[in-house]
């Protein structure tokens, strides 16, 4: 998969120079982002303290960034330029992967800036303006930046409005600016497109890289090389083998923290449009002819465009909200009792859905997607469960423990796979075949700890790769799907209860038996 | 855990791991290579620590061969005898140690005495932590390795040792003298990567007299920019302290670390200010790491002791 930064944009002035120091047979060598810095907006956020700070270092641990890098944060707190490097040093030495090192921590230090201000603020940003510029005279930025928006979506519009006023979203010559956004892309089709309106008015379409963090590369990566690398796989990847699909993110946290951005939103909105949609797309697509972002994009497209939705969404959906309860030995409060959400609200916190996707390699096989709050613990997978085999050649009894068998693809935690099938039960009187589990984890096989997602997303973005990340076209086609249901669930009024540390509220247990089938305990 | 068994036989050392895994409830199923660590007692404590280190990111079984410098008691003295050492849990990284130290014949038949041994269906790494045999292919363990590792440097004479191993490449042959570059080498293509995009005419190494590492590098830079590149001697460095590359238009592009045991590059371009970045000197275990998660046969390498060498040192044969 070395090729998956076939399509970058060759520098347009001399699109046939090639660096003699680099042989694509070089495998060892790594890239090394060109100098450039990055500004964080809303950067004493969560996010930035546990994740993106830390990556930035750990990146800069690797050996991975230039030395001439920037680091601005932009931020409303009353800071010194010393109380945010002391702020990024505490969050860094807290949350940082690899080891902290005084010597990288210095260097790093030396390009950290900070800017006050708010999003209202002209003036905050000519002064944003200047950092940079100081930047690229100082530490030979070379006017490449990138922009991380690790802000509310409702600030997107004014953020770039302000950056495009004060000069900062376009670039002269060689050098380049990036924008980064995060998902929730819009809240329906509409808002979608207005957002990727006031976006791409402001940057061009090619700088703009929206992502995901639920789905790094890495496992987007993982999962192809696991259906396309191989050959046992794809001869029963379809209808004549598979029964159904059961696609799960289950969180055993609550809101906490996130309330205000949660409520009114729910479940649905905030994973199943584009995280679930996402693994069910590259579960289900064709081979690619190629693992480039753009060839990606088009089998995902196809999928994603052959979605059918259930005739009847009050059988084939489910919605609920988690109520009073114990979190495993923790007792934990209802989503209605939590701080910061109405009494009254009619936020899911669970959902599921079916869908059909109308291919010939898929007619007949129900995906069923799920996601909710304050679940039994915290995993991601795919479950591909198939049929029984037509004929078993014993007596009822000897395979009355037998399932389905069935193939999960764990996303995390313990990235791996897991194969389930019968076996026969050692010794006794009488033949007995019971379901047993082989298992496959990246951690074990390979290393230790592989690079947090937030370090191959920002490397990619400074290196201008294109993420494998969903383009324009598929957040509409997720908005397509998901729209229907939403409109179907705002007629209903309050989800449907179910207990904290739960899989979830009855409903789902229906919808799923309704089809014959039962949900899995991952 | 460490568990000695004294004169023992293979088949009885794999019933150990076995039950040792069984009783502490883990699985042996993981391991995703064989690391074969050839050496001799004086090094064995080392490279185990290194093979610990390196095994967090690949998990292995790790065999180190080591001829046995037990006194005999007095029956022993007429025949052949193996002793070994089995090591796992906190004293093994992520996998386990076997240590054999065979005595006598048993020395002479190395690659079937660890063949029982050896991770089913994975790959077998053999690594030489100083002394190399001249020809890595032709050695019995070797012989029988994907990846055979050297490491000229640390050897008695590396510069005879590194003579042998190019005479005697071979395409799964690789030595750590270039693995010590890896870092040098991709800041150095980083900095091309930048515009503007000029021809390199010229360029300048310095470092340590009599160091491979250097030597490797020229010829890479040889090989690869097709321009002279010259090597200055400096008596007091002891790792490669700089590099210079001349662009067509006179621009001088370096990098260069001075002390190198400061750990601190420092990166000069043409109109911009001089900016630093950590480039500490490469660990062992960090090279050990690299290799091991790189088992296909390194082209690069080949060219470079194939033909770059010759480029940098015309007199030598």
């Amino acid at each position: 998969m070395a090729d998956m930064s076939e399509h970058t944009t060759p520098t347009p002035c001399e699109p046939q120079w090639h660096n003699p120091l680099r042989d694509p047979r070089d495998l060892r060598l790594p890239r090394i982002a060109g100098p450039c810095s990055i500004v964080i907006f809303g950067v004493t956020g969560d996010l930035s303290r546990k994740k993106l700070l830390p990556a930035i270092y750990d990146l800069a641990n690797r050996g991975l960034l230039p030395p001439s890098f920037g680091l601005t944060g932009f931020a409303r707190r009353d800071w010194t330029e010393d109380h945010f490097r002391d702020f990024v040093k505490e969050n860094v030495k807290e949350h940082c992967r690899t080891h902290f090192h005084e010597s990288t921590w210095k260097q790093l230090a030396e390009g950290i800036r900070f800017v006050q201000g708010t999003f209202e603020d002209a003036d905050a940003f000519e002064r944003l303006s200047n950092t940079v510029a100081e930047l690229d005279r100082d530490r030979g930025t070379r006017g490449n930046h990138a922009f991380y928006m690790s802000v509310p979506p409702r600030d997107f519009p004014i953020v770039a409005k302000q950056l495009a006023n004060c000069g900062l979203a376009k670039s002269e010559g060689d050098a380049w600016r990036r924008v980064i956004i995060e998902k929730p892309f819009g809240h329906d089709l509409a808002s979608a497109k207005k957002l990727d309106a006031v976006i791409s008015e402001v940057f061009d379409p090619d700088s703009v890289f929206r992502i995901d963090h639920y789905l790094g590369k890495e496992t987007v990566q993982n999962l192809l090389a696991l259906r396309f690398a191989n050959t046992m796989y794809e001869p029963i990847w379809n209808a004549n083998y598979v029964d159904h699909v059961q696609i799960t993110m289950a969180e055993d946290i609550g809101v906490a923290g996130r309330a205000g951005y949660y409520d009114g939103i729910g479940a649905a909105r905030d994973v199943i449009q584009n995280h679930l949609l996402q693994l069910m797309a590259l579960t289900a697509m064709e081979e690619p002819v190629s693992f480039s972002a753009r060839d990606l994009t088009d089998e995902k497209t196809k999928v994603l465009s052959a979605v059918r939705l259930p005739k009847d969404l009050a059988a084939h959906t489910a919605r609920g909200q988690y109520s009073a309860g114990w979190q495993g030995s923790e007792p934990v409060v209802g989503y209605l009792e939590e701080k910061g959400i109405s009494p009254d609200s009619t936020t899911e916190t669970y959902a599921a859905v079916r869908l059909d996707i109308d291919t010939r390699r898929w007619a007949g096989v129900p995906f069923y997607l799920r996601t909710g709050k304050r679940l039994g613990r915290r995993v991601t997978e795919i479950a591909l469960v198939f049929k029984r085999a037509p004929h078993l050649p014993f007596e009822s009894t000897a395979t009355q423990e037998l399932g389905k068998n069935a193939i999960v693809i764990r996303i995390q935690p313990y990235e791996g796979v897991t194969i389930r099938f019968g076996s026969k039960v050692p010794g006794g009187t009488s033949m007995e075949v019971r379901d047993v589990s082989m298992d496959f984890s990246y951690g074990r096989s390979f290393t230790e700890s592989s690079p947090e997602a937030y370090e191959r997303l920002i490397l990619d973005v400074l290196l201008g790769e294109p993420p494998l990340f969903p383009t324009t076209q598929e957040v509409d086609l997720s908005w397509k799907i998901l729209d229907p249901i939403e409109d179907f669930w705002s007629t209903l009024g309050q989800p449907q209860p179910y207990r904290s540390g739960t899989w979830g509220p009855q409903e789902a247990v229906e919808m799923l038996a309704r089809d014959g089938h039962r949900w899995r305990m991952p | 855990m460490i568990i000695t068994l004294r004169d023992t036989q293979t088949s009885t050392i794999s019933e150990k791991i076995d039950t040792l895994h069984e009783e502490r409830g883990e699985v042996a199923l993981g391991r995703v290579l064989t690391l074969l660590i050839l050496t001799d007692e004086d090094n064995l404590e080392d490279a185990l620590r290194l093979a610990n280190e390196a095994s967090l990111d690949h998990p292995c079984r790790v065999i180190a061969i080591t001829p046995s410098t037990r006194r005999m008691t007095e029956p022993e003295e007429e025949r052949t005898y193996l002793d070994a050492e089995v090591r796992i849990g906190a004293d093994a990284g992520a996998g386990e140690i076997i240590v054999l130290r065979p005595r006598g014949g048993l020395i002479h038949h190395q690659d079937t005495l660890v063949i029982p041994l050896l991770v089913p269906d994975a790959p077998v790494v053999a690594w030489w932590p100083t002394e190399a045999p001249a020809n890595p292919s032709k050695d019995l363990v070797g012989a029988m390795a994907h990846s055979r590792i050297t490491d000229a440097m640390r050897s008695s004479n590396p510069l005879r040792t590194m003579e042998d191993l190019r005479r005697n490449w071979s395409p799964k042959n690789v030595d750590m003298s270039w693995t010590r570059l890896t870092l040098w080498r991709a800041m150095l293509a980083s900095l091309l990567d930048q515009p503007p995009h000029l021809r390199i005419t010229s360029v300048t190494v310095c470092g340590p007299t009599a160091y491979l590492p250097m030597d490797l590098l020229a010829a890479w830079l040889t090989l690869q920019l097709n321009v002279p590149v010259s090597i200055e001697r400096e008596p007091d460095a002891t790792a490669i302290t700089g590099v210079t590359m001349t662009r067509e238009d006179g621009g001088v592009l370096s990098l260069e670390r001075r002390p190198a045991e400061d750990s601190i590059a420092t990166i000069s371009v043409p109109g911009q200010s001089p900016q630093t970045i950590p480039l500490p000197i490469r660990s062992l275990g960090d090279c050990l790491s690299e290799e091991l998660g790189r088992l296909y046969p390194d082209e690069i390498y080949a060219q470079v002791v194939t033909q770059g060498w010759k480029k940098i040192h015309p007199n030598d044969d």
